[in-house]
């Protein structure tokens, strides 16, 4: 589903990857790992286009990843970050901002799977913490209709129990590829492949 | 109206005196600054008064029209230098963008409103024009400095709109509602107030020309719905034609400073 032959990336005079090699396969949830600044984040960076690299290919769903193709290879993307200040009030105005045909009754499903109460959805993110603000835009990122789902350290603000619940989420994905970038040992163990940066 | 000799305005001058006293005693260094901008000030007037005397005894639409142009090409330089932004790829679309919101606010007012049978009247289409793009400037740069800017600090945001909804229209939109309100909400807040903290100097103008109060107050409420169109045009027009030098070919936010 995607696939990373002999990319080089630097920023500056530091190399990041020289020659980085890796495929994550379509269904499965594929984890990154490694410590901070082993470029984790910047491979789902490069997965979207936002990040370039210097030499190599990128594949995603059989299309190459180049100015021409990564307006169709973004349709297929769903993109969970680490923490994002938003401009909206809620995970209702989160809809409306991103404009999707998607399901609300699907997004607070997903929030009443990650231990949190469904009236999340409507709650205002100034009165979520760090951990349940994630958590909304998580169960909002798996329920739209994408095949990729990124995610961006889905664990950094969420304690053990919570950590349990996203497990089983994500697992209970069928049909969607996971790709996540973690250093979170229960979470790289739930993975069904992990890459060692 | 009563004109003032050269001798009542140097007396006019004189009051100058009063600051002075108060730079003086507070030890405040501005007597220079003043001296400049008030040398500058009337050096400035005086050539636009020899300028508009000559606009306006030939009534030429083409000079008249070149004298609007040249506010444009100067208001357009203002914000690319206030903006920071790269002078090579913005002229063109801020040029552009102020010069499609004068037509549409000029051939409006002046041709619908106004129903002047020429509309090139050096009379009504120089002051007008000038008013309109004088008045939307601060708008104009506050406007596209908060569009600017926040796509070069909240990229983090822009990037998960545009992955997540697949749509570069929607990923700017937030950008563009905060752009249009930082930009026009001083000129509502300006408008809510007119007439009750500030007298308008267009008003004020007329009735010291002679004008009744009313067909001055006509004027002055056309002249601001003309300025807050005329902002809100220039402003969508300048994010909407910039786009194409703000954005790779990827979809990502380039650098665009001077």
């Amino acid at each position: 589903m995607i696939e990373f032959e002999g990319v080089c990336l630097s920023f500056g005079a530091v190399s990041v990857f020289e020659d980085l090699s890796f495929h994550a396969d379509a269904g499965l949830h594929t984890c990154l790992s490694g410590l901070s600044g082993k470029g984790k984040s910047s491979i789902l960076k490069m997965v979207q286009g936002f990040v370039v690299p210097e030499k190599g290919d990128i594949l995603v769903d059989g299309l190459e990843l180049n100015p021409e193709n990564v307006k169709a290879i973004r349709s297929k993307l769903a993109f969970a970050p680490q923490n994002i200040n938003l401009p909206v009030k809620n995970g209702k105005e989160l809809v409306e901002l991103i404009g999707e045909d998607l399901s609300e009754d699907l997004i607070m499903r997903n929030i009443g799977f990650l231990g949190l109460s469904s009236d999340m959805f409507n709650r205002s993110f100034d009165e979520m913490s760090g951990g349940q603000k994630q958590r909304v835009v998580i169960a909002f990122c798996l329920a739209l209709p994408r095949q990729i789902v990124l995610l961006d350290e889905p664990t950094a603000s969420l304690d053990d129990e919570s950590i349990d619940h996203l497990i089983r989420l994500v697992a209970g994905q069928k049909g969607k590829t996971i790709v996540s970038a973690s250093h979170n040992q229960k979470w790289i163990n739930s993975a069904d492949e992990v890459i060692t940066l | 109206m009563i004109d003032i000799e050269i001798v009542d305005l140097l007396i006019g001058f004189s009051i100058l005196v009063l600051p002075i006293i108060v730079f003086l005693y507070f030890r405040i260094r501005l007597i220079k600054d003043l001296l400049v901008s008030i040398l500058r000030m009337i050096g400035q007037l005086f050539l636009v008064a020899v300028y508009l005397e000559w606009i306006f005894e030939k009534n030429n639409a083409w000079i008249n029209s070149l004298w609007v142009v040249v506010m444009i090409l100067i208001g357009a330089g203002t914000v690319l230098k206030r903006v920071k932004l790269n002078w090579k790829e913005y002229l063109f679309p801020f040029i552009l963008a102020g010069f499609i919101s004068m037509i549409i606010i000029d051939s409006f007012f002046l041709g619908l409103v106004l129903k002047l049978d020429y509309v090139f009247d050096a009379r009504y289409f120089v002051p007008i024009s000038g008013m309109v793009l004088g008045n939307s400037l601060n708008h104009n740069i506050v406007g596209l400095s908060t569009y600017f800017d926040g796509l070069s600090q909240k990229r983090e945001l822009y990037y998960f709109i545009l992955t997540n909804s697949g749509s570069k229209k929607k990923a700017i939109l937030p950008f563009i509602q905060d752009a249009l309100i930082k930009g026009l909400n001083p000129l509502l807040a300006n408008m809510s107030v007119i007439g009750l903290i500030s007298l308008p100097g267009m008003m004020t103008g007329q009735i010291l020309g002679g004008a009744s109060p009313v067909v001055a107050i006509k004027y002055q409420v056309m002249i601001m719905l003309a300025i807050f169109v005329g902002c809100t045009m220039t402003l969508v027009l300048s994010v909407l034609f910039s786009g194409r030098f703000l954005f790779d070919d990827y979809g990502r936010v380039k650098e665009h400073g001077a």
